[in-house]
């Protein structure tokens, strides 16, 4: 009974044994800031493995309903500590567009890794996307499309934040979005993974 | 036989020769339709949706003058009334949830819930007729009722209504401007069935650890339903492949060992089934397959058509050339982001790379949408008549 034991669980998307090792070390006193930590470096193992080529999306969607799981045990105990993180970001499916798939692993593997992240969620308004960078000061935002036919949004987005005069790095994201679509509509990075997205927020944020 | 009509044999015998991996007089070109065609008018994306007589015009005034053989896709993959009679949720059409020149879109949600597995395997029909359509329309919430027996005579008329008219939009156009149609009927992976429709993408890919004998239970359970719904769709017709759009199988959704899993053996099944009664199936492989292009090839030759997406293009060629027709070549987003030039290039490069010795279909490699270019569009068709000739 380890924290080490709970983050090889977790990479190795042992549910059961993830849940009672989480019950395990609450109950001997371990503080809930440090389970949470053990989750996160079993949740960044399970991106590592997804960017080898070891794991696929239904491993990563596996790992974020265990993580979930977990969190439900944890959060109770956690209210009132302060956690850590690297950075913010502003994260959301642009307006027209209703899939969140993509953008529910990259939240889950951004947050893994430490990371605070403002999930806007789907068909969202350029204007909420600006809202939340000028409440957050986030440096990164992310704006995820799979739909062809909406990646105007993205151009009308960036153009809106800018015109706003914010100018965080903006990462577009989506299994249809290349460098043309990304020099098109003015974005910083481009991912088509979300390990690749993890990449370009460690960039910039030089994490 | 009118000039048409011979243009049409012409055409279909481009087509069909090269289904058979055979190598036509040309490259056969396809016309991808789709909702860009509305951009160019003055009519909203709802009123296409809607008024099918209004869609038809505009394509007809989109296609009279060019040269093409095939003709794939359509403005609106589902007529709006079917759904909006039955009150039902499964999709958000433009003008009512999105704006009027949105696309539609699909809701997921697990509408069939984990503890439905068993009654589903024992007869998914009767599950579907008694479980599944009250749960996705208002109209045919208690089954039996005087309301959800004129919904269904509702919805099944729109159906027929909608089908009708598309068979002899099809027939106008084959008689008028003698293009033939890329495919006839429409099926899917049984994989799909059950996780695009019933248990939505995160519940079938948690069920694989959590139920998984429950998985491919239901997956064996679907395939003869799809293997019938193929043939009753395309109105029995064996000499056009069936339509089948692939999702859940495309990388990296699984690991090559839950794809050889729980993936193909069903899905391999309907397309054995499907070729057993003669029908083709024509794998519209939406996203990434090159890692399951091997598997793939332990297909009965000449069984489908592998439409090349985001697929390796050239690893494709290399795997399935030869015993079964490759279909693509050009990116959805080049015709968005290209120039007329560019396309031009990627045609013929597309041609030299894959096209050389027949079995070989250019066309757009995905869905193409309201994104896309005219004269993108317009460019791929004159470029591969100009460099498509064998």
């Amino acid at each position: 009974m380890s924290k080490e034991a709970l983050s090889k669980a977790m990479a190795e998307l042992e549910e059961e044994q993830v849940i009672a090792l989480v019950k395990e070390l609450l109950g001997s006193g371990v503080a809930p800031l440090e389970i949470v930590k053990a989750l996160q470096e079993g949740m960044v193992e399970v991106g590592n493995r997804f960017e080898r080529g070891d794991y696929f999306l239904s491993e990563l969607v596996m790992a974020g309903e265990i993580m979930k799981g977990a969190m439900d045990i944890l959060e109770p105990h956690l209210a009132g500590e302060s956690t850590e993180h690297k950075g913010t970001i502003v994260i959301g499916t642009v307006r027209g567009d209703i899939h969140d798939l993509g953008k529910n692993i990259v939240v889950m593997l951004l947050k893994g890794a430490g990371y605070k992240v403002v999930d806007l969620g789907v068909d969202v308004p350029k204007e909420k996307f600006v809202e939340a960078v000028k409440e957050t000061g986030a440096p990164l935002v992310g704006m995820s499309v799979l739909l062809t036919s909406c990646q105007g949004a993205l151009k009308e987005t960036i153009e809106a934040l800018r015109a706003e005069g914010l100018n965080p790095k903006v990462i577009i994201g989506g299994n249809y979005v290349n460098e043309t679509v990304k020099k098109h509509v003015g974005a910083d990075y481009f991912a088509t993974t979300a390990s690749d997205g993890l990449k370009a927020a460690a960039e910039v944020f030089g994490a | 036989m009118s000039d048409k009509e011979k243009l049409f044999q012409e055409r279909f015998k481009r087509y069909t020769v090269a289904l058979e991996c055979g190598k036509p007089d040309k490259v056969p070109v396809v016309f991808p339709l789709g909702e860009w065609v509305v951009k160019y008018t003055n009519t909203t994306l709802q009123e296409a949706y809607y008024n099918v007589d209004k869609s038809n015009e505009i394509i007809g005034d989109v296609i009279r003058d060019l040269d093409f053989d095939v003709m794939f896709g359509a403005i609106n993959l589902w007529w709006p009334p079917m759904f909006d009679g039955m009150d039902c949720k499964l999709y958000k059409f433009p003008g009512i949830y999105f704006e009027e020149n949105s696309g539609f879109q699909y809701v997921e949600e697990e509408y069939m819930k984990a503890e439905d597995y068993d009654e589903f395997i024992a007869n998914p029909t009767q599950w579907l007729a008694t479980k599944y359509l009250p749960r996705i329309c208002g109209e045919f919430a208690e089954p039996g009722s005087y309301r959800a027996t004129v919904a269904l005579i509702k919805g099944a008329a729109a159906f027929a209504m909608h089908n009708d008219k598309l068979t002899k939009t099809g027939e106008k156009w084959a008689k008028e401007y003698g293009i033939v149609s890329a495919t006839t009927g429409m099926t899917k992976a049984p994989f799909d069935t059950l996780g695009d429709a019933l248990r939505g993408t995160k519940g079938i890919l948690l069920d694989l650890r959590r139920r998984p004998d429950k998985v491919l239970a239901a997956c064996e359970a679907i395939v003869p339903h799809n293997i019938a719904y193929a043939m009753i769709t395309a109105a029995g017709d064996t000499s056009l492949p069936c339509f089948a759009p692939l999702h859940k199988g495309a990388y990296p959704f699984l690991s090559l060992e839950h794809w050889q899993k729980y993936y193909w053996p069903s899905w391999k099944a309907v397309i054995e089934g499907l070729w057993a009664l003669g029908k083709r199936t024509f794998f519209f492989a939406e996203g990434d397959w090159t890692p399951y292009l091997e598997k793939i090839a332990e297909l009965p030759d000449k069984s489908i058509v592998f439409c090349i997406d985001l697929t390796d293009a050239k690893k494709a060629k290399k795997v399935l050339g030869g015993r079964f027709c490759l279909y693509g070549g050009v990116p959805t987003t080049l015709l968005t982001y290209g120039t007329p030039e560019e396309v031009k290039d990627c045609v013929k490069r597309a041609i030299d790379e894959l096209g050389g010795d027949g079995g070989f279909v250019l066309a757009a490699g995905g869905v193409v949408m309201s994104d896309a270019k005219r004269e993108n569009i317009v460019a791929m068709i004159e470029a591969a008549r100009e460099y498509g000739v064998y």
